[in-house]
């Protein structure tokens, strides 16, 4: 029931939208009481509404008259479009009850749906498929997705590792934050995951061959037979025989023997596509259906919506056999059913369950009837024009003449290490220098590499080729910083290299062991670190909301980085005592060893890894992100204040002022 | 065509590694090395990579090696010596100057590199002793026509040109060392030659790699033809390995992680043979079984394109993916295409930390490394 108020005739009144019953329009004058129009919807044949842009918002209906109504309140535009959208939708709902012919199904929608929800729901059905896929794309909505908690649980419920994240996540968060804030938090980042999981969700079981998993028992001599309200639903849809039979039957029979006698009927045999055999029971309700075909659907699906040119012979007449003078073709007519029953039934069974499931192999936004690659094979192309080229022309402009882009001496990264020199000084020292290695080049008809690079192990001899600084290029103690600084890199590179293998293939042990940490303190370290980085996520964006609201949040999540490092440390403090009891096992060890043997063993501590060292290591880089966002935050928060500040004295300077 | 052109190609199942070739980009600076003279002269320099150029030939029969200079003003080959005009010494001796072809090491042709009177050390492996010839003397050619103009006009080096020339020597060295692209399938002649398709590809094609051996900062001035080096090299499966000696690592280091090479940054510059060889020396094929050394935390960060600053927070066209490092663009265009591009929305919003009362605090976009959840884009990962 929809009421606005609107002119008619230049008279002030309501516009009333009637929904119960015979759905109509009436308006009624402020003056009278009884409706001066009423118009039934069914008969309206025309609605006509001013543009958006014109200056007045009216609707004209036309039925047997013209009627034409202002909208008079102060939101008349919206008036309006509330009006006309729930006309147009009563209107198509009433166009298509009766071009259905069946006046009995919207009145039936009506009374269940309780007026105006009815009708919606029957012009969206006829609107098809546009209006199904737009409310699919509202369930998958970012602000229905984050409000829709029962989804959420189920996706925690399903992925066992989000749930102890967010159960960790929560276990963590400060009491000052709200679970309601929190789980929108947590589900901001993460509005994919459930996206995907409601579409997952969504996806239902399809139709399957009924007939074939319903199978009676035997139940200590008597037959039981269990079937659900679905798989009789679905028989009755996949064999419209089925359907008649019992249509016809089952109020002279009662439905669980009618069911329990159709189990073992040669009716339903037949159905199967089994052979009958003589032995099979006689049933005189049910036989007499068996020469009836099964094959009400069959029309349906041999009109196909399109037939693919390739296999159409009938837009083909030249392909046409019997113009050539040819006997009709004997090969592909069709033979009689009891062949081979099992083929048919089964075939045609597949048919049908296909007929109704959109194909997944084709694309759906495809031209109808051929793919395409064959469009294009059978277009003419000598015969069209060139297109025009709609190629939008990228225009790059020289960056070299747009910007000061020439960099001076001056302002180097490196200017104050080279300003120690003119270019001319630069120019001798190079010079100078290359010359020794080309005079030492053109005396001895090239040049003596061994003696150049200087690697002499029992090096005492001066060379002249080479200008002996404090450490000579070349020397022993320069190599082995050079190899030790490589063997470093290796070692890091493989420890980083068997992330993505290890990670996967053999889990967080070996990773662990590789750190010399405990698996435990590892996986710990590994979900602390996840929260944290969570934290870090909600700090940044509530930091940078510009929310004033939220300032105090901000204030809070601070804490909880704290909070964080607290529990980096705590985790480095028991990886600091695992690592001293493995001191102690191994000394207690060597011990053992020197007594039993007499020999000692040299044993140095530090070469035992793991630690607090280990952790530290690993959680650098989140130290570093803790640090910056607080630091950041401190930054901020002490120009506020200043500000704040300043602002006041100047109020209170104004206010004293006056 | 082998009936045609009357060669003979022996169908041999080869064992061996493929040849490398190896394309050295040496920044010649001499800001830089001036600068390093007092640890690492630029002879010595030198004079070292001569030896791992040596180990790099030496490791393969078909090895072949090609040595750039990255200079102030220009790049410019070292070896092999161009032919022909683009020549700066006109050849001394009357041998017939020209016929290198780039292929100096497996033929080596005395006639490129005796333009400097040097006498040939008979005690010295005849292909060691003609790139060394020709890296030095076109090394000093290149130094004695270097003026203080050209010193005092920028502190830096023509990274990417020298990249450029080596991309293209390689791609032209590969094609030259296999003809017949083997994936051209639809190459009409392949049908053709029958007995040849067995040889093709048994054919192994040419690895390489490029070094650059750097001393020079500011390279973010070249970033957008680096950059596209970079590409180009990923593309081809080149590895770009880094040697810097000295100056800022923005640029290079996503050049070696961009294309799989190594990065190394010397802690003792003096040890450099000992990085060169312990680093640099395995090619391509060598490198799937060993641990190659990398520098762990690699800087992502791009240099805007309207200033060259090297940014933590950019803004980027959406057509022409230009960087910028601040959002106030004059008329809402992009500087380099022209498109509209309104940046406001891409701004963060002002922080508030003090509740509900009208605070305006400006901030500076790019002063964190962390990563703000609405921008994830040109931020700063760095691995432990």
């Amino acid at each position: 029931m929809v009421s606005v108020p609107a002119k008619f005739n230049k008279q002030d009144g309501m516009l009333k939208l009637v929904a119960e019953g015979a759905r109509s329009v009436t308006w009624t004058p402020v003056s009278g009481s009884s409706p001066q129009v009423n118009v039934r919807i069914p008969e309206i044949t025309n609605l006509q509404q001013t543009p958006a842009t014109a200056a007045k918002a009216s609707i004209r209906i036309t039925a047997k008259d013209n009627y034409t109504f202002t909208f008079s309140s102060g939101n008349a535009r919206e008036d309006q479009q509330l009006v006309t959208n729930t006309l147009r939708q009563w209107i198509e709902a009433a166009k298509a009850s009766q071009s259905a012919g069946s006046p009995a199904t919207p009145a039936a929608n009506l009374d269940k749906g309780g007026g105006q929800s009815g009708a919606m729901a029957m012009a969206r059905a006829i609107a098809g498929a546009a209006a199904t896929t737009r409310s699919e794309e509202d369930t998958y909505d970012d602000a229905k997705l984050l409000k829709d908690v029962e989804l959420q649980r189920s996706l925690l419920n399903s992925s066992p590792a989000l749930r102890q994240r967010f159960d960790q996540a929560l276990r963590d968060k400060p009491d000052t934050i709200t679970i309601a804030q929190f789980a929108t938090q947590f589900w901001g980042t993460r509005v994919h995951l459930l996206r995907s999981h409601a579409a997952e969700k969504a996806q239902g079981l399809g139709t399957y061959n009924v007939l074939s998993v319903v199978k009676p028992q035997h139940v200590d001599g008597s037959i039981k037979l269990n079937m659900t309200k679905e798989q009789i639903q679905l028989i009755f849809a996949q064999h419209p025989l089925v359907k008649r039979v019992y249509n016809e039957n089952v109020p002279q029979i009662k439905e669980g023997e009618f069911w329990s006698r159709f189990f073992y009927s040669r009716l339903i045999k037949k159905l199967r596509g089994e052979k009958i055999t003589d032995t099979d029971n006689l049933d005189p309700k049910l036989d007499k259906y068996l020469d009836f075909d099964d094959d009400d659907g069959q029309a349906r699906q041999l009109t196909m919506p399109t037939v693919p040119r390739i296999i159409d012979i009938a837009g083909n007449e030249q392909n046409h056999s019997q113009k050539q003078g040819n006997r009709p073709d004997w090969t592909m007519q069709p033979n009689s059913y009891d062949k081979v029953p099992i083929l048919r039934t089964l075939n045609r069974m597949s048919e049908k369950m296909m007929a109704d499931v959109p194909p997944s192999d084709a694309h759906q936004h495809a031209p109808a009837g051929m793919d395409e690659e064959t469009y294009k094979e059978l277009q003419l192309r000598d015969l069209q024009r060139s297109e025009e080229d709609n190629r939008v022309v990228l225009k790059i402009k020289d960056q070299s003449q747009l910007f000061a882009a020439g960099q001076g001496l001056h302002t180097s990264s490196s200017a104050a290490a080279y300003a120690k020199r003119t270019p001319a000084e630069v120019l001798s020292t190079i010079n100078h220098d290359m010359g020794k290695i080309m005079s030492a080049r053109s005396k001895a008809g090239g040049v003596n590499l061994e003696t150049v690079i200087g690697v002499e192990d029992d090096s005492s001899s001066e060379d002249e080729a080479k200008p002996r600084k404090v450490v000579r290029i070349g020397a022993r103690s320069t190599r082995s910083a050079a190899t030790s600084q490589i063997i470093k890199a290796i070692k890091q590179r493989h420890l980083h290299n068997d992330d993505h293998l290890a990670f996967h293939a053999a889990g967080s042990g070996e990773q662990a062991a590789k750190y010399g940490l405990s698996q435990e303190l590892f996986d710990s370290l590994a979900m602390t670190h996840n929260t944290t980085v969570e934290f870090l996520h909600y700090f940044w964006s509530v930091y940078l909301s510009g929310d004033p609201d939220r300032a105090g949040e901000v204030g809070r999540l601070i804490e909880t980085l704290d909070k964080s490092l607290d529990r980096i440390k705590a985790i480095a403090d028991s990886a600091e005592s695992e690592r001293s009891a493995k001191i102690d096992l191994l000394m207690k060890e060597n011990e053992a060893y020197a007594k039993r043997t007499g020999k000692r063993r040299r044993f140095d501590p530090t070469k035992v890894e793991g630690g607090a060292q280990a952790v530290n290591k690993m959680v650098g880089p989140l130290k570093r992100a803790i640090r910056s966002a607080k630091d950041q935050f401190e930054k901020s928060l002490h120009e506020a204040m200043a500000q704040t500040a300043a602002l006041t004295s100047r109020t209170s300077e104004v206010v004293s002022n006056h | 065509m082998n009936a045609i052109d009357g060669t003979v190609r022996q169908v041999k199942t080869d064992d061996t590694p493929p040849p490398s070739l190896l394309a050295i980009v040496l920044d010649t600076n001499p800001h830089a090395w001036a600068h390093l003279s007092s640890t690492l002269p630029l002879s010595s320099a030198i004079a070292n990579l001569l030896v791992f150029i040596n180990a790099h030939l030496a490791s393969g029969n078909a090895n072949e090696v090609a040595v750039i200079a990255s200079h102030s003003r220009r790049a410019q080959w070292l070896y092999p010596t161009p032919k022909g005009p683009i020549s700066h010494h006109p050849s001394s001796n009357g041998d017939a100057n020209g016929d290198i072809e780039m292929n100096g090491v497996s033929h080596p042709n005395g006639s490129t590199t005796t333009t400097t009177p040097a006498k040939e050390n008979a005690n010295k492996y005849r292909p060691f002793s003609t790139v060394e010839n020709a890296i030095l003397s076109n090394l000093s050619n290149l130094l004695s026509s270097t003026t203080e103009s050209d010193l005092a006009s920028t502190p830096t080096t023509l990274i990417g040109g020298a990249l450029s020339l080596a991309l293209t020597h390689i791609a032209k060295s590969t094609l030259l060392h296999s003809p017949v692209d083997p994936l051209a399938s639809d190459n009409p002649l392949s049908a053709l030659a029958d007995s040849e398709s067995v040889a093709r590809t048994q054919r192994i094609p040419l690895t390489s790699r490029i070094l650059i051996i750097s001393v020079s900062g500011d390279l973010a001035n070249q970033y957008i033809p680096v950059m596209n080096s970079i590409f180009a090299a990923q593309r081809k499966r080149i590895p770009i390995d880094i040697l810097k000696l000295a100056g800022d690592t923005v640029l290079l280091q996503q050049a070696s992680d961009a294309t799989g090479g190594v990065y190394m940054k010397p802690e003792r510059p003096e040890g450099l043979l000992q990085y060169l060889m312990m680093a640099f020396l395995p090619d391509a094929v060598a490198r799937r079984s060993l641990v190659m050394p990398s520098a762990g935390g690699v800087d992502f960060r791009a240099a805007c394109f309207c200033h060259r600053k090297v940014v933590d927070i950019g803004y980027v066209c959406s057509v022409c993916l230009s960087i910028f490092c601040e959002p106030n663009l004059p008329g809402n265009l992009c500087l380099t295409c022209g498109s509209y591009l309104s940046l406001r929305a891409a701004q963060t919003a002002t922080p508030a930390l003090v509740a509900r009362k009208k605070k305006k605090r400006k901030r500076v976009a790019g002063t964190d490394s962390a990563t703000p959840s609405g921008t994830p884009a040109a931020t700063t990962p760095m691995h432990p």
